[in-house]
């Protein structure tokens, strides 16, 4: 009698219209039916995640390497850019070059230019960044050319404060281990004492290097035996491993002199992260540029002036 | 049947219709395991066939539920296939595995003729192939984990009333 009157009810549930049925299935779901309608969903959510994770985590190292790449990209961006400031200011009588990477061993003090001789570089060519100055040519090849650094001992640059308030020659710290990255100002009068934080320029006297290349920060005085001048440590405005692109003074530009141009490339720098900041990254600086440099007086070295753009890989990122 | 034998009837029958919601899902094959069935020949074996009938309706009613278009097939088929598995066990059950496996072999593939033909859904090729094809896989499927069941819960749950 059971089993017939389940049947039949069964029979009626089948026959029943489907709005019935419906509503009939809409209850049981709400109430019997919830908890194990929740494992099912839950069972099939895990199918699912357990099914898409290979794919996931594809996405996600897809991502991660993009997301690297990118910052790679936003550096190089903004050393360009800087760069584009700093040849808008020198507008001309510069060779851009790029630092090649050495095998790290040995080679902390010089670095092998991508500019030789056919480009127009010369020995004894100032090199320069956006942020100041990098060292000297030592030797200039055909297609190569090799710098000394900085903390090269051979190193020597007439400099003054950025005021003109005092005047000295900048060398290589001669430290250990991490102090051997410092530069020291030495043979500075003793009237004319420096504070920490007195930026420190090139002086133009001699004649190798121009007035007015960024050289360093004064950091503190050191003590010496000497008693007629005053030596100071200095922390050097470029930082070595971030050394990429460079640009190689030619005479002619020593001659005429740099003064103002690392203000002008700052203010320049400034302008084009405004216009950055205003979401107009990609094209603006270029307009900018572009209509500048046909008003120098081009020669086939400073039109390369332009080529930090062509390189700008901004504009291959989507 | 004693109280603990009852109880552990009572947690496997659980634990199946737990596992018809969470592993089948997980699974997913064309050929699918039935969790309710087996759940339904443990109770039918060692029921009346009244009381396997209801139970089979209410199992029934409760998968129907979220297959609102063939309610009330599932429903028929349960109560069926609960019905006879009561009534034929004293002829067919017997302390065999090999019995054990056709036997529910046997009632997830009754099952499921009696569900397409209820819910008429499927007409033609569509049906023999499902009838002929799909629910024979599926109830071999239903059948080894069915066995595997028994052979796991006999120490506890013990011979089916004869």
């Amino acid at each position: 009698m059971l089993a017939a009157a389940c049947a039949a009810i069964a029979f009626v549930l089948l026959i029943l219209p489907m709005s019935t049925r419906s509503s009939v299935a809409a209850t049981l779901r709400a109430t019997i039916v919830l908890p194990l309608a929740a494992m099912q969903t839950k069972a099939e959510l895990s199918r699912r995640a357990f099914l898409s994770h290979d794919a996931a985590l594809r996405l996600i190292d897809s991502v991660t390497l993009r997301s690297q790449r990118l910052t790679g990209v936003e550096e190089e961006n903004e050393r360009l850019r800087k760069l584009l400031g700093l040849a808008s200011a020198i507008r001309w009588g510069f060779i851009p070059a790029e630092a090649l990477q050495g095998r790290g061993l040995g080679d902390d003090f010089t670095v092998t230019l991508s500019a030789g001789r056919s480009a127009g570089v010369e020995a004894l060519s100032p090199v320069v960044t956006t942020e100041g100055l990098v060292g000297m040519v030592e030797r200039a090849d055909n297609s190569l050319s090799l710098a000394i650094l900085w903390p090269h001992p051979d190193f020597r640059v007439s400099a003054m404060a950025a005021d003109g308030s005092a005047f000295g020659i900048v060398t290589a710290h001669r430290g250990e281990g991490a102090s051997r990255y410092f530069l020291e100002m030495h043979s500075v009068p003793l009237r004319s004492p420096l504070k920490a934080g007195t930026a420190i320029v090139s002086s133009g006297l001699g004649g190798v290097w121009p007035r007015g290349i960024p050289i360093g920060v004064v950091v503190s005085e050191i003590k010496t035996s000497e008693g007629f001048a005053k030596s100071y440590l200095m922390r050097p405005m470029v930082s070595l491993p971030d050394i990429a692109s460079v640009f190689i003074l030619t005479p002619e530009r020593v001659r005429a002199g740099l003064e103002n141009v690392w203000s002008t490339a700052s203010s320049t720098d400034s302008a084009r992260k405004a216009l950055v900041a205003a979401g107009d990254s990609a094209k603006k600086p270029r307009d900018t540029t572009v209509t500048r440099a046909p008003t120098t007086t081009t020669t086939k070295r400073d039109s390369l002036a332009r080529a930090p753009v062509k390189r700008d890989s901004a504009r291959r990122v989507p | 049947m004693s109280f603990a034998r009852a109880f552990w009837l009572v947690v496997v029958f659980v634990l199946l219709v737990a596992l018809h919601y969470t592993l089948r899902p997980v699974l997913a094959w064309r050929a699918s395991i039935d969790f309710l069935v087996i759940a339904l020949l443990l109770i039918a074996v060692r029921a009346r066939p009244g009381a396997a009938a209801l139970a089979g309706f209410v199992l029934g009613l409760m998968a129907d539920s979220l297959t609102p278009e063939a309610f009330g097939a599932g429903a028929l088929a349960m109560t069926a296939v609960g019905f006879g598995a009561s009534w034929l066990k004293a002829a067919f059950f017997a302390d065999n595995i090999a019995l054990n496996g056709i036997f529910i072999f046997a009632g997830k593939w009754a099952f499921d003729v009696i569900f397409l033909l209820a819910e008429h859904r499927l007409q033609g090729t569509d049906l023999l192939v499902q009838v002929l094809l799909w629910s024979p896989l599926a109830a071999a499927a239903t059948a080894i984990m069915g066995l595997i069941v028994l052979l796991t819960v006999r120490p506890v749950l013990g011979a089916p009333r004869s």
